[in-house]
């Protein structure tokens, strides 16, 4: 295993997949920062971030999944080398050691925008200290979710050539995630595809808000962690592992 | 001689097209074997299967004494080298860097590219780009893969195909002289007669899935005298399939 890992960290050398992830998550930092805040945001801003995130991770994450899942198993596709993979090593193992590879990836841009989330958040100015158990809880929430997702996208860029599939089945997954997140009406809804979870696993609410008075009066609180969400979301991601390694090791070339 | 692959049976169906019928292959140890077949006969889907790539429907594979399973899968590909249909490699490495991942993955001394690189006569573009390659160098940089770990099998599906006169020549030399040089033994398909004649000692030819004969190249001569071997072969795969 660890030689296919080396080997990925050669195949990538001049496809700038690293470079492409953090611009990507640079650009998701660059979406969220910049909206100025006034002084009764800032007073709850540190909770107020963590009500936001989820929104912003539901659509940058698992664009990233697309794209670095993409471009991590394309190379594989482009001229047959799948097929020389498959005799040279068991299948199994590629499976797992480019999903290792591009969970790393993803692992270290989740990270990076956590930690520029809360580096951001003492440079701005948000008044108290950071709540670091609910922003460990976020982390965790979303590393969660993005693995699934990313999951996902792996499973289908490694088993299909064309990968357009891997960007409509991911994109109508992506819009789904987004989509619940306006309709916390139907709780049910947003707990029957992966992208949804975002949004389940959000645990901050939003008090007191109103038009005129706007952030004066309100306050971010957390609502119930809805754990057993969480629980679903890692069953359905190892069986999804499991039934994508199994269709990639029957698969013929 | 001891035959280094052998299969009993072997089928393949793929929804209603039965793609290799009941076929009895036969390869001995350290021959060239020519496996032969107008275009669509079931060559690839063969050798496809033999290196696991394709599961059959029904039958059993025995290569090097050994019944291909789950369990002697990795044991019998180790000692397997393979150009199937069209040369494999990552277009943005270089030569070297392309036989540098899958020397990592064999686990074999990193010396072997060098000498590959020096028998296919790569070494000096070893630095360019695959996907700058020609089409000839491209198949070079293939069979180089295939033969990377010194294999005792090496499979390869119509390697000549796409190349000039010259590359075909170069291809055929060098493919000829795998077994005595490095005690190989080689299966090698085409549709090409004239290649196969050239180029293998020993010869199974194959239409519509089923294997039609199968001996020495010597012995198809002589099955009629009077006839050109293109005649037998036409005779023996009907004449309506394509060449």
């Amino acid at each position: 295993m660890t030689q296919l890992l080396k080997c990925e960290f050669m195949k990538i050398r001049r496809r700038y997949i690293f470079i492409t992830a953090l611009v990507v998550t640079g650009a998701m930092l660059a979406w969220i920062y910049p909206n100025s805040h006034s002084e009764d945001y800032l007073r709850i801003a540190w909770m107020g971030y963590l009500y936001e995130l989820p929104l912003v991770n539901s659509i940058f994450m698992p664009l990233l999944s697309i794209i670095v899942s993409s471009r991590l198993c394309d190379i594989e596709h482009k001229e047959g080398m799948l097929r020389q993979l498959s005799v040279s090593t068991e299948r199994g193992k590629i499976y797992d050691a480019k999903l290792i590879f591009g969970l790393a990836i993803m692992l270290c841009c989740i990270f990076i925008s956590w930690l520029a989330t809360i580096g951001f958040g003492y440079y701005a100015g948000f008044g108290g200290k950071p709540p670091i158990k609910l922003y460990l809880l976020y982390l965790l929430f979303t590393t969660a979710v993005t693995f699934s997702v990313y999951i996902f996208q792996h499973i289908m860029s490694l088993c299909f050539k064309n990968q357009a599939v891997t960007f409509f089945s991911g994109a109508i997954g992506t819009f789904f995630g987004v989509f619940s997140m306006f309709l916390p009406q139907l709780p049910r809804l947003r707990k029957s595809l992966i992208w949804g979870y975002y949004s389940a696993l959000d645990f901050v609410g939003l008090f007191g808000w109103t038009k005129d008075t706007r952030y004066k009066f309100a306050h971010f609180d957390v609502m119930e962690i809805d754990m057993g969400a969480f629980f679903v979301l890692i069953f359905a991601t190892v069986v999804m592992y499991f039934i994508g390694r199994e269709f990639f090791k029957r698969k013929e070339f | 001689m001891e035959e280094i692959v052998k299969t009993e049976g072997l089928t393949k169906r793929y929804k209603s097209v039965l793609s290799v019928s009941d076929l009895s292959m036969r390869v001995k140890e350290g021959r060239i074997y020519g496996f032969l077949g107008p275009n669509g006969a079931g060559k690839t889907t063969t050798l496809k299967m033999l290196l696991d790539l394709v599961h059959p429907t029904s039958g059993e594979i025995f290569i090097f004494g050994k019944r291909l399973g789950k369990d002697t899968r990795r044991e019998i590909l180790k000692n397997t080298g393979s150009l199937i249909e069209s040369p494999s490699f990552y277009g943005h490495l270089t030569g070297y860097e392309n036989l540098r991942i899958l020397q990592t993955i064999l686990d074999i001394p990193e010396k072997n590219i060098d000498e590959v690189l020096k028998i296919v006569r790569l070494d000096k573009q070893r630095s360019k780009k695959a996907s700058a390659y020609s089409l000839g160098m491209k198949q070079r940089l293939g069979l180089a893969g295939a033969l990377l770990s010194f294999p005792k099998l090496l499979i390869l599906d119509e390697p000549t195909n796409g190349l000039d006169p010259s590359g075909i020549q170069e291809m055929r030399e060098l493919i000829k002289a795998l077994p005595k040089q490095y005690g190989m033994t080689v299966i090698v398909s085409s549709h090409l007669l004239s290649e196969i004649d050239r180029m293998a000692e020993d010869v199974g030819i194959i239409a519509n899935g089923k294997m039609m004969y199968q001996g020495s190249i010597e012995s198809l001569h002589e099955i009629d005298r009077s006839k050109s071997l293109e005649e037998i072969f036409l005779d023996l795969t009907g004449k309506e399939q394509s060449l």
